[in-house]
């Protein structure tokens, strides 16, 4: 597990100051990679096998590979932990999104060096042209309709009341498991109807297929110990079934 | 903070420079076109906005039979509403509502990175993305709440969301006092982002 998968709950930083910066966007250069990010996603190979039914064949792009929140996270979850804390949210999104291009052999770095060149000498230079409404459509039509992971009815083995314990799989290059929840018992809330996909298969991680999605309540003592903040409340999380199992009651047990 | 963590004078214009090439590049190679990403941009601006949140809590305070659906089956009931077409499009197509009551406070997170309601709220503003909010929040969230100046009785209960799954959760913020016989349209003017999240109550009629 890596730094990033466990911020949940860090000790040490309660006289950390919040930055309660209420912007989306701080540089006006970060809404282009939004732009970018929510496009490659609307023209991933992915959206295949989506719900909706998008017709991929009559979108003419030229992306031709998977791009989904999950691999924008594996390229998070693959950094230095200590230069994960270095760059502002959208400047890890660039680097990413920028070496995916390069290593997919869309571009490559001489060529991006080079324009980015030019526009560090002329910021003002105008974009190249090139119009096509059936790529922009797709982009739109996905924004609107999605790519719901929901597959199936529910076949699901916890019910609502049952005590489960959280796994600790190797995380591999990705993961949906909160650090600070391995090894800790809830109790279900709430089963979800019908099974859930995910984005990608996360290998030893678990998800993939579709499976069952809890709530799972924790009580704060029981993740925190003597850290927890007194008179807390109880904490939600949404977990997979692949990261539950049953509890079983030992000894002296309430 | 330390040396390390500091900013070169310089980053800002090569990061604008690098996202401008790419940009440049992806049109010209054909992946997207000059106006794909002017597109996107403008359907968050116009129509995925914090305005749709803000109009669905209005609903839940005057109607509380739409409350009651609202928290059991949130999606049936944001259909009910006259909303831009793509409330269960992309980071919608599973929205969850949580609802404030007396004695109950409820806080959305999401400590593995961003997890956020689009198409009710918009796209996340840089707190809810921050290291240190999501560190603390999950641990010590009453005095996370305090320092955001929230002003929540002991006893309230406060609890937290952590956005690990397939859903994109929102907070229903409880209705302010003195505001009976307002009009929705003038109840959804109290409803912040920050109040949706649970960072925030909605603001009070004095404040509007």
């Amino acid at each position: 597990m890596k730094l990033q998968h466990n911020l949940g709950g860090l000790e040490g930083l309660d006289s950390a100051p919040l930055d309660f910066e209420k912007r989306v966007f701080v540089q006006d250069w970060e809404k282009r990679i939004f732009g970018i990010h929510a496009a490659m996603m609307a023209l991933s190979e992915s959206l295949r096998g989506a719900l909706p039914g998008y017709d991929m064949d009559a979108v003419p792009t030229a992306f031709k590979t998977i791009w989904t929140w999950a691999d924008l996270r594996k390229g998070a979850e693959a950094m230095n932990p200590f230069a994960y804390f270095q760059f502002r949210y959208y400047e890890k999104w660039l680097g990413g999104i920028t070496a995916y291009f390069v290593e997919k052999g869309y571009l490559t770095q001489a060529e991006l060096d080079a324009a980015t060149e030019r526009y560090r000498e002329s910021p003002g230079t105008a974009l190249p042209s090139s119009h096509n409404e059936a790529i922009d459509q797709q982009v739109i039509r996905y924004l609107r309709e999605g790519d719901s992971p929901r597959r199936g009815p529910a076949t699901p083995s916890f019910a609502i009341g049952d005590r489960v314990v959280v796994g600790n799989p190797p995380t591999g290059e990705h993961t949906r498991l909160p650090g600070y929840l391995r090894g800790h018992t809830g109790v279900v809330q709430r089963v979800f109807e019908g099974n859930y996909t995910y984005l990608c298969s996360t290998g030893t991680d678990g998800l993939g297929e579709p499976m069952p999605v809890y709530i799972v309540r924790f009580e704060p003592a029981e993740i925190w110990g003597d850290v927890a903040e007194p008179n807390a409340g109880p904490l939600y999380a949404e977990l997979y079934q692949t990261y539950l199992s049953a509890h079983t009651p030992k000894d002296g047990d309430k | 903070m330390t040396e390390q963590f500091s900013y070169s004078a310089d980053r800002e214009p090569a990061s604008a420079a690098q996202v401008r090439a790419l940009e440049a590049l992806l049109i010209e190679k054909g992946v997207i076109t000059d106006t794909t990403v002017d597109k996107v941009l403008g359907y968050f601006e116009s129509e995925m906005t914090p305005l749709n949140g803000q109009k669905i809590v209005a609903r839940a305070w005057v109607d509380p039979e739409f409350a009651q659906l609202l928290a059991k089956d949130t999606p049936a009931a944001i259909a009910q509403l006259d909303l831009p077409e793509g409330m269960a499009g992309a980071e919608g197509e599973h929205i969850a509502a949580v609802l404030n009551e007396p004695g109950v406070h409820n806080v959305v997170i999401c400590t593995l990175c961003s997890c956020f309601p689009w198409p009710v709220l918009g796209l996340p503003p840089y707190w809810y993305k921050d290291p240190v909010f999501r560190s603390r929040a999950a641990r010590e969230p009453r005095v996370v709440l305090s320092e955001l100046g929230v002003p929540l009785a002991d006893d309230t209960e406060i609890r937290v969301w952590d956005s690990s799954g397939h859903s994109r959760w929102f907070v229903v913020p409880e209705r302010p006092a003195g505001t009976e016989g307002w009009t929705e349209e003038q109840l959804a003017g109290l409803v912040t982002t920050e109040s949706m999240i649970g960072v925030a109550l909605a603001n009070q009629p004095s404040a509007a």
